[in-house]
Formats: structure tokens, sequence, C-alpha cells
């Protein structure tokens, strides 16, 4: 397999493959310093075989802070002899993540001016940066070269230079942010040249030097485009052991790291052409190994890529959040045993002012890998007592736990209403551009079969059958995960109004929900990825759809994946009529009243039928005494919760006597 | 001069066990300064202050009862026994000053999410919060139980850490609201349906609080007057509550607020587009109900504001938090008869309010020391070392790098070029219903007079004239100048008003407020900057009479307004003076006398025209005196220093911090 094989960097120094584990933000510093909860985390994936590890960027001059927790190399000694130990453990290459983030950065921590190549203000800040004078530049560059000394000092092998989205030397090589008149916007790669050069001398002789440099602007008018990056590219071989080629800049930040709206491997057009231009200036000398970079999360297509020549390595982050041991996993012939990345960037995405720290929906305990038990060590546990458990539901939550449970060596059988698996997961991943969520529940299932988990669908549980089974004596324990219902109504629906639940539509197998012919009425309340994805689905079956929002913009909570502003465009370019600031209050037939929040206006829209993508209500239908809930029938949430309640219940299960229900206690 | 304008003012009272010296209340809010829940020494600090400045009353920020509660990252986990000694560092800083201290102790509720806690978020019923809207966990009768014993332990522990009484938060952003309210309770055992049973848990956790805490302490409820939302509680239900929990015996004071943090907050913590005393209405009610002494709160700003209100009955105490957030003094100013020293607030939400939201330490846009309490002020330079500090500009930066210097012992001259202080700030002062943020000049105007500081006005700074003044060093602070998009056609003569101007007549919102241009008829003011500039300016425009669209390249007008809980009045306001809002637009050119704007999201290019175009876009510093100043100055012993819109055109808050960095270390 080309992923597996070794990759020479430098003399002296090789990959042992070449997946790499990219640099992102992690939030899990310790004030400015990379910590102990970041070794645990990197070491986690070291463990699980990456062949290169980035650490997270570390500022290199404290004109830069732009969250909270971003580390400051000058602070990170400690925390990176601690990484280069366990890289020496691990045998794997690891390298510390520097950058400086200009006019990108943030003003609120340091309570100093942002310094950029030009007075050019970032989209989103709207925060005009001063322009940098002669002293200034000399001082960053100055700081690239301390960070290198000392991340080399530190133990590390190495580090990798930020000239991709949020980055000052981007800034620098740009049109768009560079409008100086003097010599460093006369020659705009100057400035990269100059922290390449000093970057060099810092890590020695046998350090390793990374460039991850933006290829594409998407901003062709004055940003760089990717003819132009190919001769950036060239021009700074002489001071490089890698390239990663990403995209994205000051308009298209949620471009670098797209959800799964956009195709897996979107990049891989790009990185041939850079690739090509790395080696035809290679000549005789060995060509400088180039990294594809842009939500490669499936083996399959990383393996193409390389054997295809667009790359000779691939960073895959995502993949490695998802699953830690995905080159183990790949090693050891168990690619299908791979927990997928669904690209949905719920908590993997942590540029936030909330400081959250990174994890993952699918595997929640990344990020938390000093606190959450590890259930999937490289020896399998097995429960001293095992246990016979009934699992009510098998969406996510119930897959989970019986996964776990089955694991431990217990006997599990899951009862399942419906034909098949999934829970909700299923019905949300059949909004427009949902369908990778499927990826985690087809996993589950997939790996619960292989466990000889008994699934049973087309099984109703009752008080009765579940009750009779426990009489019977055939389990110990039961969880429930039953999921949700419909949320209350917050609005009048007079009798002949067609008012339906956006599960219920998304569920339909026909796309319009075989919904009366007519104009239809969204009411979204959330802003979340529910409301939006279902709307762009009915659009695209022709259906005039109006998605009425409470909120000042659409779909609010988007923002978190990175999708607000590109789900504005799909659903302005699909034709989606946006109400904004209004409140659904009535529903009757062919007619929605809503109200303006702010002017009080009532107005009555046409409408065949009133889709409502409001909150759900926990499903208590089915009560068992004793029995533990874990997923939406707690609360509706997402898979991140059920996923964790999962674990946790299937570890209780293990903690609390058997048959803790007293036979004879049901009917 | 003394405080004797004030009768009520200084009268002591007593509350309970406690006995209070004025009926300055320095209330409950939070600061983002706890550090891994924990209280910090920056806590203490910022109490300590407001101790040494006279508060006759300090209600500390909300600690968290139960590992459930964890809606904000900086939040205080009193559930956990290791705060006690954080308790005793700011209990025993503010009781030197002889001030009294309450904890307030609280439970979210439902206004919260899981993402720290990683656990169900707990609520009466199974309703998601309007702002965080996550579906919470309707908690049943042992969750209940297991939320009123951590009442009663985080009470007990906060005994045990020196606080002379304990307030239980009902209000804003709790638990008990939730249970109270019909928005958020739809149960139907005896913790739901009638008013009785929704305040069951209030009255548990009254009775549970008290014999944790014994007769020594006080015992305070903070109850929300008006929810202000759909189904909320309102007035009359509250003084039920208030006569309940007076018959109750426990409580020796009732504390109020207005609105639902998760969906109302705007008129909580209302900035200046909000009258004054707007929820007094809540305090008046109450106080007719009940004879336990009733806090009122609400922008109050001005101790004779707070006076009058005492005097008219409205209320006993009165809570006075962001005048104190800006300055620390406040009550001490006033009891010395020094009212006109008090560094006003203006209300305007923007380091205080603002940073809260972003999950960052509060501050104040005027006070650079506040939330910087535990960092040590710079010792005052010795006499032989002060220097001759010349400071060109009076706007906010100018002035707080004097104030700074002078604080140091340097002699400093001001030189500023209009016949007034304040540069811009002065400007977008003179808006409708932003008249206040003006006093930011005014405060530093007086702090200036007091500090000997030599403003000279009138006075057109060159390199000349500052080395004419022997300056030690020289600090310039000139600012910005309106900068004009590429595709913008050539000014139009101020002269005529632009009549004679052939082509688009594109001006600056400066030049709107200055007066230079007096736009009439149609206007577009375009909106790069996202705060005040344009919808200001849209306002004060369609006022005289002409009929505005704002357009933004954002997906909102005015983005930043949210901050600052500007934005629900901005569209009530603009609603009712016809203000068009426009957004996902860009001007990508002019032409034939319009412009052409292009809907980003679909590509789509218009024209679009009117008889003024506004323009609310990026400035450029002002910064040639600095650049030929620092020319010629190097390897001279005279440093030169920029600070302000002249280093990069920023909001006021920047100008201060840097004009007091720079000013403090001369």
């Amino acid at each position: 397999m080309r992923l597996l094989e070794p990759l020479p960097l430098r003399a002296g120094v090789t990959a042992p493959n070449r997946v790499l584990f990219g640099p992102h933000e992690t939030n899990l510093a310790r004030k400015r310093a990379i910590a102990d909860r970041h070794l645990a985390y990197y070491e986690r994936r070291m463990a699980g075989g990456t062949g290169i590890l980035v650490t997270e960027e570390a500022s290199v001059h404290d004109s830069d802070w732009p969250y909270e927790r971003a580390p400051l190399a000058s602070d990170c000694a400690d925390g990176w002899a601690a990484i280069a130990a366990a890289a020496e453990r691990h045998g794997t290459v690891a390298l510390a993540g520097i950058g400086h983030n200009g006019g990108q950065g943030a003003s609120a921590y340091s309570q100093r001016e942002l310094w950029a190549p030009s007075g050019v203000p970032e989209v989103n800040t709207r925060e005009v940066p001063k322009v940098m004078e002669p002293a200034d530049i000399a001082a960053v560059v100055d700081g690239f070269g301390a960070a290198a000394r000392l991340a080399t000092a530190s133990g590390l092998h190495g580090v990798e230079v930020n000239a991709g989205q949020h980055s000052l030397v981007r800034q620098f090589l740009s049109g768009l942010t560079n409008t100086r008149d003097d010599d460093h916007g006369a020659d705009k790669v100057r400035f990269a040249r100059e922290v390449l050069e000093t970057v060099r001398n810092g890590v020695g002789p046998d350090g390793v030097v990374g460039l991850r440099l933006s290829c594409d602007e998407l901003a062709p008018w004055a940003g760089i485009v990717p003819e132009r990056a190919a001769e950036i590219a060239v021009e700074l071989l002489p001071w490089i052991d890698y390239l990663v080629v990403v995209r994205g800049a000051i308009f298209s930040v949620p471009a670098t790291r797209p959800d799964g709206h956009d195709e897996p491997g979107f990049n891989l057009g790009l990185v041939g052409q850079i690739r090509a231009a790395v080696h035809a200036a290679a000549g005789d000398t060995p060509p400088v190994p180039v990294f594809a970079q842009g939500s490669l999360v499936d083996w399959g297509q990383a393996e193409w890529a390389i054997g295809d020549g667009r790359c000779d390595g691939v960073e895959m982050t995502r993949a490695q959040l998802a699953d830690a041991r995905l080159v183990a996993k790949l090693r050891a012939g168990e690619a299908e045993r791979i927990r997928p990345c669904i690209l949905c960037n719920q908590t993997c995405k942590v540029r936030d002012n909330r400081n959250p720290i990174v994890s993952c929906v699918v595997d929640p305990r990344t990020g938390h890998e000093g606190e959450d038990p590890d259930l999937e060590p490289a020896t399998p546990v097995t429960a001293a007592h095992p246990r016979r458990v009934l699992v009510v539901g098998a969406g996510p939550a119930g897959l989970e736990a019986a996964r776990v449970l089955a694991s431990r060596g217990h006997a599990v059988t899951v009862w399942e209403r419906g034909d098949g698996s999934g829970g909700m997961v299923a019905v949300a991943a059949a909004g427009s551009g949902r369908s990778r969520l499927a990826a985690i529940t087809d996993w589950l299932a997939a790996e619960c079969a292989r466990l000889g988990v008994e699934v049973v669908h087309g099984t109703e549980a009752t008080a009765g059958t579940v009750g009779e089974a426990l009489a019977a004596g055939r389990f110990d324990h039961v969880l429930l995960a039953t999921g949700s219902l419909p949320g209350d109504r917050t609005y009048r629906a007079t009798s002949g109004a067609h008012v339906v639940d956006a599960a219920d539509v998304l569920a339909h197998p026909e796309p319009d929900g075989d919904l009366p012919a007519g104009p239809l009425v969204l009411w979204d309340p959330i802003g979340g990825p529910i409301g939006v994805s279902l709307a762009e689905r009915l659009a695209a079956t022709g259906r005039a759809v109006t998605l009425v929002t409470p909120d000042l913009i659409v779909g609010t909570l988007l923002s978190r994946s990175g999708d607000l502003a590109p789900a504005n465009t799909r659903l302005q370019a699909a034709g989606v009529a946006l109400r904004k600031r209004a409140v659904v209050r009535a529903a009757k037939k062919g007619a929605v009243t809503v109200e303006d929040r702010f002017t009080g206006e009532h107005t009555e829209l046409k409408a065949a039928a009133l889709i409502d993508a409001g909150p759900r209500l926990p499903d208590h239908t089915l009560d068992v005494p004793g029995a533990i809930r874990i997923g939406d029938t707690v609360a509706p949430r997402t898979i991140y919760e059920a996923v964790l309640e999962a674990r946790r219940a299937a570890l209780a299960v293990e903690g609390m006597p058997a048959s803790p229900i007293p036979a004879g206690a049901h009917p | 001069m003394s405080g004797s304008q004030y009768t009520y003012l200084w009268r002591p009272l007593q509350l309970g066990p406690v006995t209070v010296r004025n009926r300055i209340v320095f209330a409950a809010h939070l600061t983002n300064y706890a550090e891994d829940g924990m209280p910090s020494e920056q806590h203490a600090a910022y109490y300590e202050a407001r101790a040494r400045g006279g508060a006759g009353l300090i209600i500390t920020e909300e600690h968290s009862v139960h590992p459930t509660d964890w809606p904000y990252e900086k939040m205080i986990h009193a559930f956990h026994p290791e705060v006690v000694p954080g308790y005793r560092r700011i209990t025993d800083r503010v009781h030197a000053y002889g001030t009294p201290i309450f904890a307030q102790i609280n439970h979210n509720g439902g206004q919260a999410s899981s993402m720290y806690t990683r656990l169900p978020v707990w609520a009466p019923s199974a309703v998601a919060d309007p702002l965080f809207r996550e579906v919470a966990k309707a908690v049943d009768e042992l969750e209940i139980a297991e939320i009123v014993a951590g009442y009663a332990e985080v009470a007990a522990r906060c005994k045990e850490g020196g606080f002379d009484g304990i307030e239980l938060q009902c209000s804003h952003s709790s638990i008990v609201r939730g249970f109270l309210s019909r928005a958020t309770n739809k149960r139907t055992d005896g913790y739901g349906g009638s008013l009785e049973h929704r305040a069951r848990i209030l009255h548990e956790i009254v009775a549970a609080v008290r014999e944790a805490i014994g007769p020594s302490l006080a015992l305070g409820v903070r109850l929300c007057g008006d929810e202000l939302i759909d189904d909320g509680i309102t007035i009359d239900e509250t003084v039920e509550v208030a006569k309940a929990v007076e018959a109750n015996g426990h409580v020796d004071y009732i504390n109020t607020s207005i609105g639902v943090a998760t969906a109302s907050l705007f008129m909580i913590e209302a900035s200046m587009h909000i009258p004054p005393e707007y929820a007094m209405f809540i305090p008046s009610a109450l106080r007719k109900a009940v004879n336990l002494p009733v806090v009122g709160v609400g922008r109050f700003k001005d101790p004779l504001q707070a006076e009058r209100a005492i005097a008219q009955g409205h209320a006993d105490l009165i809570g006075v938090v962001r005048g104190q957030i800006a300055d620390p003094d406040f009550a001490a100013k006033a009891r010395a008869g020094h009212h006109h020293d008090i560094r006003l607030c203006l209300s305007c939400n923007q380091e205080c309010v603002g940073r809260m939201g972003l999950n960052r330490w509060l501050g104040c846009i005027e006070n650079p020391r506040t939330g910087r309490e535990s960092v040590p002020l710079p010792p005052p330079v010795r006499a032989a070392l002060t220097k001759h500090v010349v400071v060109v500009g009076a706007g906010p930066a100018g002035l707080q790098s004097a104030i700074s210097a002078a604080h140091l012992g340097h002699r400093v001259t001001v030189l500023e070029r209009d016949a007034e202080p304040g540069g811009q700030v002065r400007w977008a002062a003179k808006v409708p219903n932003r008249a206040e943020f003006g006093d930011l000049v005014r405060n530093q105007v007086l702090e200036c007079d007091r500090l000997g500081v030599d403003v000279r006005y009138g006075v057109e700074a060159t390199v000349e004239s500052v080395l004419a003044l022997a300056p030690g060093a020289v600090v310039i602070a000139t600012g910005a100048v309106p900068a004009r998009p590429w595709w913008a056609p050539p000014e139009p003569d101020p002269a005529d008003n632009g009549a004679g101007f052939a082509d688009l007549k594109v001006i600056d919102v400066l030049d709107v407020l200055t007066g230079r241009f007096a736009p009439t008829g149609s206007v577009i003011v375009i909106d790069e900057l996202g705060f005040h500039q344009a919808t200001s300016v849209a306002e004060l425009l369609a006022d005289r009479g002409c009929t505005v669209e704002v357009l933004s390249p954002g997906m909102v007008v005015g983005q930043d307004l949210g901050i600052t809980l500007d934005m629900e009045n901005w569209w009530l306001r603009a609603g009712k003076k016809g203000i068009v809002q426009t957004t996902d637009s860009v001007v990508v050119g002019c032409e034939g006398g319009a412009l052409t704007v292009l809907h980003h999201p679909t590509g789509a290019t218009a024209p679009k025209t009117a008889d003024w175009v506004v323009l609310a876009v990026p400035a450029a510093p002002a910064d040639h005196l600095y650049r030929e100043l620092r020319d010629r100055c190097a390897g001279t012993a005279i440093r030169v220093h920029r600070v302000g819109d002249c280093v990069a055109p920023r909001r006021a808050h920047a100008a201060v911090v840097d004009g007091d960095r720079i000013g403090a270390k001369l």
C-alpha cells in the first residue's frame, strides 16, 4: 500500500508512512503553552501510527494572539519536549506548527493592534491592522527563527511554517492583502523567503522544514491563483523539505477545511498541478514531497491520489480525529474497521470564542484522552462478568452501546422497531448534502454484526414484551435508546391545516415528502443543518419553499461548522425564499401566518403544508424501571451526546449488579 | 462641598443581620475572571477596588451550585470545595474596607448547553432555550432534591468563605425562574401548573439555604419582574411570589431584574438607547407589596438619580454596576461632594457586556484599569526623571496618554488642531440617542484638568512647533482620515453642497456629522464597518426626512450591534424610520451616476442609485506627522510614539488602551 510506504524527508529523517496529522486549533493549551492534554491527544495518534504529526500552530511573536489559548512559541519548550519524547517512543516524525496570523488575528486578548503587510481589514472582524514597519517585519522574521531553534532544541524533528489560511506569510504573498509600496510589496515573495531562510538556519542542517501554502485564494482578481502558486512554490523549494497544498484566504475561510458539502479530495486537481511544477523544477535532484489536504478522510481515495501521482503524501487530520488508529488498522489489514469521519465539523472546528475542546462526534474521547476511559485498547478488555443486555433502539446511541458492550464480551441483543438501523442519523442523512452522516451508523451496524450483536428489526418493544423477556430471565440489563418524538407546536393549527414534522418529510422515500401540491413553508426556529438541508432538498424537487426563521440570518448555528455562508449561498441559488425575523403564529388550510419580530406585523403566506423543524421531545413511550436511558430519549440532541452516553451506559452496566430489575415487577 | 444634596443615599440600612452603610450596591454581574472554575486574584482585586471606592454592598457574580450547570467557560464552580480559599481572598480584601459582600449562587437550568459539562442540560421541562437551542432534560424529583441540596451545600461553603450573605439568582438566567415561568415550566406534577406549584422549588431552596447558613447571614432573592417574552412572567405574578417569599420569614431583602438573559438580554443590560429608569416599575411595585427592602436596577449611572429613586419610594437600594465598572470610586466621590469627578459610564456596552458574550474578561471602554486591578500600577517617576511630554491630538488616545503620563508625574502639553477635544468621539456622539458616548471626552478632559495637563486648542502641530516645546517625549495621536474606495468619483464641492456636481455624490459619514455636506432626498449608506457609524448616520438622515437604504456586504447591517445589545432596538427604530436594509451586497463599480452592486451569494449585479451615497468604510491613519517626527528625532534623546487611529483606525477602546500603555511607560 503506497500510503504505508516510508517517505524520506531529509537525510536522516524518514517518515514511517505517508499519513500526516496536520496542525489545527484544539484549545487544549494551558494559557499559551502546549500542555499535558495536548500530549495525551497527540500521543494517541502517534500510537495509532500516524507518520508525521504537526503540533497546533504556535505564534512566533507576541504581536500575534489569535485566540485565547493559541500557543506562543516561547511558552512551548516543555510541551514540545514532551511530544518529542513521545514521538521517539512511537517512531513518528513530530514537527512544531509555527506561524503568525497577521491581520487575521485578534486584538481582544493582546489589547494591541494587529500587524499586517497593508491596512486591509479581515472580512469578519473588519479590524484595520497596522501597516508593518521595517522593524516590525524584522522582529517577526526573527521570531520565526527563534521558534525554529526552540523547536529543534526541544527535540522535535523540525517545523512546519504556515502560509495557508490565517497566515501573515500568505498575506505578504497575496495581492489581496499586500499593497505595499516598498521592497516587500514590489517582491511579494520576499517576506516568505526571509522567513524560510531564517527558519532553515534555525532548525539546523538535520531539521525538517515543511511549508503549508495556500495555492488558490479563490479570489482571482487579486489573490494567489494556482499558476502563480506553482511559481511561488518553486521559488521557495530551496528551503523546504515538504509542501502541503491548501486553498483559501480572507474571503474564503470556510473553504480551507469545509464540511461534507464539499466533495472529499476537492484539492486533488490543485495539488496535482502544483506537484507537477515542483517535479519539473527538481531536475536531477529528488523532488520535494508534496502533500494533499482537503477533506481526505477515506483511505482508498488517499491511496489512489498517491498512486495517481497527485501527491506524495496525504494529510488526514479529521480522519484521525474520528479514528486515532487509522494507520494501525490499515497495517493490520482491517481497513473496513476504520471508524469514518463524517465531515460534519460539529466538534472539531474550534476556532470559536467559547474555547470548546476539540472533539469528534463519532469518538467523543478525542480531545478528552485524559478523562475518558480508553474503550479501544490495543489488547481488548474482556469483562469479568459477562452480562446479557437488551438495547432498545438501533440508532447511534443504541448501536454504540451494543458495540462497546459486545467488544467487552457481553451478549447483546438490539430490538429495533423499524426495518433498518441508524435512527435519526439515517433521517438527517436524507437532507441535501448530508448523505455522509449515514457512514457512522453503517459502520456501527457492521461492527455490531462483526462482534456478534443480535439486531432484531421490526420489533416494537413494549413494557409487556420487555417485561416478559426480563421475567423469563433472558436479560440482565436493559438500555433504552428509543429516540425522540415531534415537539409541541408553538402556534395555532386549525383543522384542515397540513402540518408535518421535518423528520417525517426527511424520512419519506419521495424527495418532496409526497406533500400536497403548492408552496411549502418550513419553520426553522433552530437554525441548524436539519431545516436548511430539508429546504434545499425540497427546492431541488422544484417545490416553492419559504424558510421562516426568527433570526436575523438563516442557519445561524451553521457558523460553527463553517457552513453558514455556503448554506446561505446555496439556499439563494436554489431560489428558497428566506423569511427572516419572523415567527409562525398560525396554520390553517392553505396558509400560514407569520409575525415580524420587530414590527409585529402579521403576514399570511400561501402554504400547501407547514413543515416544522423545531425542537423535538424525548420519546418516553416505553418505560422500564431500572433501565438506563441514552441519547435522544434523555433529551433530543446530536450524535455526539448519543455516542458519549452510550459509552458511559455500557461501562455503567459493568458496575451494576446483574438483574437490578426484580423479576415479577412486570406484567 | 459635602454630600448634603443627598438625604437618603448615605442612610444606613439593615438587611437582616447585616448593616449596609449606604444604598449603593455593586450588584451581581459576570466578569469572566474565574480561572479553571476557581475565584481568582483578579476577582479579589476587582471587588476590593469597589469596596475601597465606597460601595455600600457588593454582591459577587454567580457561583454554580451543581456540575450540570456550566453554560459559559469562566464560571465559578462552587460545587467544588476547593473554592473556599478563593472566597476567603475576596472577602478578606473587601472586609478590610468594612464593606459587606454577598455571594450570588445559582443554577442556570435550561439556559445552558452541554458543551462544557458533557452532561444533559437540566430544566423544569424539555424545552429548548432560545439562545442555546439545546433541548433540556426535564428533572425528576430526585434531581430536584439534588439541586436544592446543591444550593444548601454551596451556601454553607460561602459562609465558610467569609461572605456576609447569600443572594439567590431567581431572575434572568436561573432554573428557579425556569420553574416560575409558564414559558419554560410545562410540568404536570407538584412543581408545575399553579403559581404556588411553580414557586415550590424556590421555597424549598430558600428554606434549605436558610437552614444551611443560620441566622447570622443575610439572605436575598432576586426576582424577574417581567420576562418580556411570550407566556412569560409579568409583574403581577412576581408581586405574588415576593409576598410568599416574605411570608416564609427566611429572606431579608428582594433584588429585582427584568428580562431573560437568553431571550431579552438587551433589556437587562440596556445600552444608552434605552431611557434610564426603564425598569423602575418592578422595584416600585414590589416595594408597595412587601416590607422587605427592595433593590432597584437598570441604568442608574448618576448618584442623584439613585437618590431620587429612593426619595420617591421606588426602591430602598440601588444597583449601580456599570457606573462602578467605569469608576470604582463612584460612591466615595459622590459622598465627598465631588459628583462631577465621577467617570460617568457611557452605557456603550462595548467592553463590559460586549466582552462577556465573547468569553473574554470584563473591561471598560474608558477605564483601562478595569479588568487589570490585579496588575500593579507602575510606580511614579522620580521628580528628577520627569519629562515634558507633548501629545498631538486631543482625541481619546491623546487624552488618555496625557492622563497616564501625568499620573506618573510628567509635565504634559496637548496640542489640538480643533477648537474642541474629542476627535471622532465628538462626532459619534452627535447622532440620535448616542449623546452619552460623548461623556468619554468629558471624563477625560475633566481628568486632564485635575492633573494639570495643559491642553491647547486651535494649534496645528508641525515638526517645528512640537520640537520648539523641547519635549522629552512625543506622543502622536492625530487620528485617521476618511479613505475613498477606488470606485468613488471625485468628492463633490462642499461650497454648494455638491449642487453643481455632475457625478454621483459620494461622501463620508464624517462629512454628514460635521455638516460639511447635508444630503437630502434619497441616500444609500454603505456599511463596511459593521458598527454604529452607518446605522447612526442612517437614522440621522432619516430623521431629517431622507429616504435611506443601508447596504452591507455582510449578512446583516451593523454586524457588531448585537455584541453591545443594540441590534434589537436598531431594528425597531429602523423599521419605524422606514430605513431599508440590504445585505450580502458589495459595490464593485460606479458608472453613469449609479453604483454597480454585486449580490455575492447569487453573483447577480445591478445598478443602484440615489441622490447621495454615504460611506462608512475603513479610514486611513493620519500618520504624516508621526513619520516626519520619527525620522527627525532618530538618533536624538526624544522618543516619538504614536497611539490610536494614527497607528491603525479602530474603535475608541483601542485608542484608550493604546494611550494608557504608552502614557504609562514614559
